[in-house]
C-alpha cells in the first residue's frame, strides 16, 4: 500500500500518510472518535456489572 | 579577499535563513520541554489524589487521572484545538479556524509548519490539567465512566471556549473589556473550579462526610506524604505550564496578548507567588496539605499579571490568596455542605477569581495591544464570565448523568471501596490495611 502523498521531497509541505486523501483523514477521525465512545460505553457496562456482582 | 556584491548578498541571505531556522527550532524546543515539564502536573495530580483517598479507593482515584489524561489527548486533537481557533469573537466561527480541524494539512507532519504541533501539544496539556482540577474533588464516589464524560467535556470543550475568549490575542474579553490573564487563571482555573462546583452539587457528599445534625467529619486520605509530594510535583509542572503561556518570537518574548514581556518576569513572580501562597495557607491552617495547596493558590493568584507585577507585590497578593482560600473552603464545606475532597473549588475556582480581581486593582491602567487598558471592571466582569462558563455546563451535564445513573457509584460499592468494585488490581496486596486507615465509618476500628 502506497500511503505517501509525495514522490519527491522537493517542495514538500504536508507529508504525513494519506495527506492527499482528505476523505480517509475524515474516516480515521470518525473511527478514532468511535473507539473513544465505545471504550467509554464499555467502561459504563463494566461498572454496572461490577456493582451488580457485589 | 574582496567579494562581489552579489556574493555578499547571497551570503547575507544564507545567514538570514540560518538565523530564521535557528529561531524556529529554538521555539519548537522551548515548547517541547514546556510540554514535557507539564507532565509533572499529571504525575502530581496522580500522587496527590491517590494519597488523598482512603486505601480502599486509591487505585480507582488514580485510574481517573490516567483515563482523563489518555482521553483528553485525542479529544483535544479532534475538537479542542479547532474550538480554540474558531471562537475568539464569541460563538461565531472565525476565518482560518479550519487549520485546526483534524483533517487539516496543519494537523500532522508538515515541513512548512513548525508551530501547530508544538502548540497543539502544549494546549493539550493545559486541557488535561483543566480536567484534572475537577478530578480530586470528586474522588471516592464518582463513576469512572461519568467522570470521563465530564472530563472530556470540560477539557476539550468548555475551558477551550474560555481560552478562546480570554486567552487569545483576538479574544473578545480582551478586545472588548481589556482582560489581562497571562497565566490563564480565569480560562483554566476559574472555569475548572466552577465546573467542579456544578458537578459536586449533583454528585453529593461521600457517605459519612456529614452527620445528621450537619456537623462535618474529616475523611483523611491514606497517604498524606504521597499527597504532599504530588502537590510539589504540580508546582514543578507549573513552570512548564507558565513557560507555555509566553510566546517566543526569536528576538523577544511576548504574552499571549502580544504585549512585550520577559521570561525573567515570569520567574520572579511565579516563585514569589508560590512562596506567598504557602506562607499564607500555613498561617491560617498549620496544615501541610493546605500549605502545599497554598503553593497552587499562590501561583494562581499572581498568574493574571505575572508579566507586570513587582515581585514583592506578587508575594503579598499570593499571601492574601493563601490566607483567604482555605477559609472559603471551610465555608463551602461547613455552611453549604459541599464535599470537595481536596478543596479544588476554593483553590482553583475562587483562587482564579482572586487573581483576576487583584490584577484589576494592581495592574489597572496598563495598555493592551488590542482593546482597552486593564481595568478593575474589565477583570471583574471577565471573572464572572469564566464562573458562569464553568458552572452552568458542569451543573447541567452532571445533572443529566445523575438522571441516567452514570454519575455516582452504588452505595454498596462506595462502602466496599471503589478499587474492589471497579479495578482488577490491588493497591497494597501484601499488607492488610487496618480499618482505621481506610477511615470507613461503617467498619470497626481495630480497637473496637
Amino acid at each position: 500500500m502506497n500511503t505517501a502523498p509525495l514522490t519527491s521531497w522537493e517542495g514538500a509541505e504536508a507529508y504525513f500518510t494519506f495527506a492527499d486523501k482528505p476523505a480517509l483523514l475524515v474516516l480515521f477521525t470518525l473511527v478514532g472518535i468511535g473507539v473513544c465512545v465505545y471504550t467509554i460505553a464499555s467502561m459504563a457496562i463494566h461498572e454496572n456489572k461490577s456493582y451488580k456482582d457485589m | 579577499m574582496e567579494q562581489s556584491v552579489p556574493e555578499l548578498m547571497a551570503r547575507l541571505d544564507s545567514l538570514e535563513s540560518s538565523l530564521s531556522m535557528a529561531t524556529t527550532i529554538n521555539s519548537e524546543v522551548f515548547y517541547w520541554w514546556c510540554t514535557a515539564l507539564m507532565l509533572a502536573i499529571h504525575a502530581g495530580f496522580l500522587a496527590y489524589e491517590m494519597g488523598a483517598s482512603r486505601a480502599k479507593n486509591a487505585l480507582a482515584s488514580g485510574m481517573k487521572n490516567l483515563i482523563a489524561f489518555a482521553f483528553l489527548i485525542p479529544a483535544f486533537y479532534y475538537i479542542g484545538w479547532w474550538i480554540y481557533l474558531a471562537f475568539p469573537t464569541g460563538f461565531s466561527i472565525s476565518d482560518g479556524s479550519e487549520a485546526g480541524l483534524p483533517w487539516s494539512e496543519y494537523m500532522g507532519p508538515n515541513l512548512t509548519d513548525n508551530a501547530s504541533g508544538i502548540f497543539y501539544a502544549a494546549f493539550t496539556l493545559f486541557a488535561a490539567t483543566t480536567a484534572s482540577i475537577m478530578s480530586g474533588s470528586v474522588i471516592e464516589r464518582i463513576r469512572i465512566s461519568g467522570f470521563t464524560i465530564l472530563a472530556l467535556f470540560l477539557g476539550a470543550v468548555v475551558w477551550v471556549f474560555g481560552a478562546s475568549w480570554g486567552w487569545h490575542p483576538d479574544g473578545w474579553l480582551t478586545t472588548e473589556w481589556g482582560l489581562h490573564d497571562v497565566g490563564a487563571a480565569g480560562a483554566v482555573h476559574t472555569v475548572a473550579g466552577f465546573f467542579t462546583l456544578g458537578v459536586l452539587i449533583n454528585l453529593g457528599p461521600r457517605i459519612g462526610r456529614f452527620n445528621a445534625d450537619g456537623t462535618v467529619n474529616n475523611i483523611n486520605g491514606h497517604n498524606m506524604p504521597m499527597s504532599l509530594i504530588g502537590l510539589m510535583l504540580i508546582v514543578m509542572g507549573f513552570f512548564g505550564f507558565l513557560g507555555g503561556c509566553i510566546i517566543y518570537t526569536g528576538d523577544t518574548w511576548m504574552t499571549i496578548y502580544n504585549t512585550p514581556a520577559t521570561l525573567s518576569a515570569f520567574a520572579f513572580n511565579t516563585l514569589m507567588g508560590v512562596a506567598g501562597g504557602m506562607i499564607g495557607a500555613y498561617l491560617v491552617t498549620r496544615d501541610p496539605f493546605w500549605m502545599m495547596s497554598g503553593a497552587l493558590i499562590g501561583v494562581i493568584s499572581s498568574a493574571p499579571a505575572l508579566d507586570l507585577y513587582y515581585p514583592g507585590l506578587a508575594f503579598l497578593i499570593s499571601f492574601g490568596g493563601g490566607c483567604v482560600m482555605p477559609k472559603l473552603n471551610d465555608i463551602l464545606v461547613g455552611k453549604f455542605k459541599i464535599d470537595d475532597a481536596v478543596g479544588a473549588v476554593a483553590v482553583h475556582g475562587f483562587g482564579g477569581v482572586w487573581g483576576l480581581v487583584m490584577a484589576g486593582i494592581f495592574a489597572s491602567g496598563y495598555p493592551n495591544v488590542a482593546g482597552p487598558e486593564i481595568s478593575f471592571v474589565g477583570q471583574l466582569s471577565s471573572a464572572v464570565v469564566f464562573m458562569v462558563l464553568g458552572f452552568a455546563p458542569g451543573y447541567v451535564l452532571s445533572y443529566i448523568l445523575k438522571v441516567v445513573g452514570l454519575l455516582r457509584v452504588t452505595e454498596a460499592a462506595e462502602v466496599a471501596g471503589l478499587d474492589k468494585a471497579e479495578v482488577p488490581a490491588s493497591a497494597y496486596p501484601e499488607s492488610s490495611v487496618p480499618a482505621a486507615f481506610t477511615n470507613d465509618p461503617t467498619s470497626p476500628t481495630p480497637a473496637e
